[in-house]
């Protein structure tokens, strides 16, 4: 079973999902180097 | 974050039980500049309308970044006058993670938002008196001086 955040790469989309389930958003701004 | 935060076992759950996790690259359009993006990593709690109520600029420990989100979470619902489920988080963090960098917010918070629900104001005076014992170097107490005089 894989152990990880399951990172949506998309705003809109977990806007969406958070009115849906309730729940505030973690936006994380990353660099990849 | 992705080396060392993000794959603990404890950071994972606590994310994926509570939040909707988004994550983008510092310089995706428009997000970078509605949110003003200029360092990485920089993490935000929004609401479900896209609003923000936290951030953090810079590394944090599994510890510290689980009550940085929780303080995120409390402010989120102090900001919409929900203080009793802001109450449950702050007294969470101030217990759970006593030694991370956000418990003297979280100390500070949890004095507000007691005042806020109850127009008692010895919750601000006994913020002040917990941040003078536990938090005496944290900036959090000189912004609560002034309830020292309550």
């Amino acid at each position: 079973m894989h152990h990880e955040i399951k990172w949506e790469s998309d705003l809109k989309n977990g806007l969406t999902r958070a009115v849906a389930e309730k729940k505030p958003v973690l936006l994380d701004f990353f660099n990849p180097g | 974050m992705g080396a060392v935060t993000y794959p603990k076992p404890e950071v994972v759950d606590y994310i994926n039980q509570n939040f909707i996790p988004v994550q983008l690259q510092y310089d995706t359009q428009p997000e970078a500049a509605d949110f003003n993006i200029t360092w990485t990593p920089t993490m935000i709690v929004l609401d479900e309308t896209g609003k923000e109520h936290h951030r953090n600029v810079g590394f944090q420990s599994p510890e510290d970044f689980v009550s940085f989100l929780m303080v995120g979470q409390a402010k989120t619902y102090f900001d919409h006058n929900a203080f009793e489920p802001a109450i449950t988080l702050l007294e969470k963090v101030i217990k759970q993670y006593p030694k991370s960098a956000a418990a003297p917010e979280a100390a500070y918070l949890l004095g507000v938002s007691k005042y806020k629900a109850t127009h008692n104001a010895a919750p601000l005076k006994e913020a002040f008196e917990f941040l003078k014992a536990n938090y005496p170097d944290s900036d959090w107490l000189k912004r609560a001086q002034p309830y020292s005089l309550l």
